[in-house]
């Protein structure tokens, strides 16, 4: 299962908005585990309990959907120093490089990206794991694509866009895939595995 | 005559104290803007903005979104899209 470090912004995104009748965390969750740090989940569950994603993502927590995992040292603190990032941004990078089978940090922030990124960690966005998940079939091309609409106010030009370019070549691919090997391709979903630009 | 000067007194505290919260509510508000601006451009982060105003991340994404300013800063200069007339016109806010 694809496993992802997920900072408090975009978490707070997948909890507040829904698409389909369906809260965003309750659609890629099926298709992949969320950690978060202990940071975070103060941020998002505990000082955000007074809004309803804040109650949302403690339930997650609760549930065990949601891991929390301290980040096991802090490697990087003097990497990290003079970086403008919080500390559960911090933490979450440091989460990202040591804790196994991570496959990517899931952040939303500028500099968390770049700085990840500086650090030889896989770094994403939130559209890009709804991607992600679509290419492995955890999600359907009309769930990707509702979800990228819902959550298109939180984000700059040129980002959900840029995604919705992206499902369509996932789409296509799949359509090919299905038509190369006879097979009708459903429009529900995406079920073949994409590895395109 | 004591109790019409007690009046008095209490009307010009209440203004005060309105006109000083006015002030603190500008200069926060004042603040919010100048680090906006610095995490717009990748500057610092969502964390870092939140710590430095004294507010939780949940408080300042709801600020943000009050605003109508996005929460992510990847992506297109507001100025050039969408968010240009928000970013301008609206006053951020935070939750009471």
């Amino acid at each position: 299962m694809l496993t992802v470090v997920f900072d408090a912004g975009h978490l707070i995104t997948v909890c507040k908005f829904e698409s389909q009748g369906k809260l965003v965390v309750d659609h890629p969750l099926s298709g992949c585990c969320i950690v978060i740090t202990p940071g975070v989940e103060e941020e998002v569950a505990v000082l955000g309990a007074g809004y309803p994603d804040g109650v949302v993502a403690g339930e997650r927590i609760a549930q065990g959907v949601i891991q929390v995992m301290p980040a096991p040292a802090r490697r990087w603190a003097r990497h990290l120093a003079d970086y403008a990032l919080g500390d559960g941004e911090k933490d979450s990078i440091e989460l990202c490089g040591q804790a196994e089978e991570v496959e990517a940090l899931v952040t939303d922030d500028y500099l968390a990206f770049v700085t990840a990124t500086r650090l030889g960690l896989k770094a994403w966005m939130l559209p890009d794991l709804v991607l992600e998940l679509t290419e492995r079939g955890s999600l359907t091309i009309e769930v990707a694509e509702a979800i990228l609409e819902v959550i298109r106010p939180r984000y700059r030009v040129g980002v959900i866009e840029h995604s919705l370019v992206r499902l369509q070549e996932v789409k296509k691919d799949a359509e090919s895939c299905g038509a190369d090997r006879g097979e009708e391709f459903a429009s529900g979903g995406a079920s073949q595995r994409y590895r395109g630009g | 005559m004591r109790a019409a000067e007690r009046r008095n007194a209490t009307g010009v505290g209440e203004d005060i104290a309105q006109f000083l919260a006015e002030l603190i509510n500008l200069g926060f508000e004042y603040r919010l803007q100048r680090l906006y601006r610095r995490f717009e451009t990748g500057g610092i982060s969502l964390g870092y903005f939140a710590n430095e105003l004294g507010l939780g991340v949940r408080d300042l994404y709801a600020a943000l979104e009050h605003g109508g300013l996005p929460t992510s800063n990847v992506g297109a200069d507001p100025s050039v899209g969408r968010c240009s007339s928000a970013h301008q016109d609206t006053r951020l806010q935070i939750r009471d």
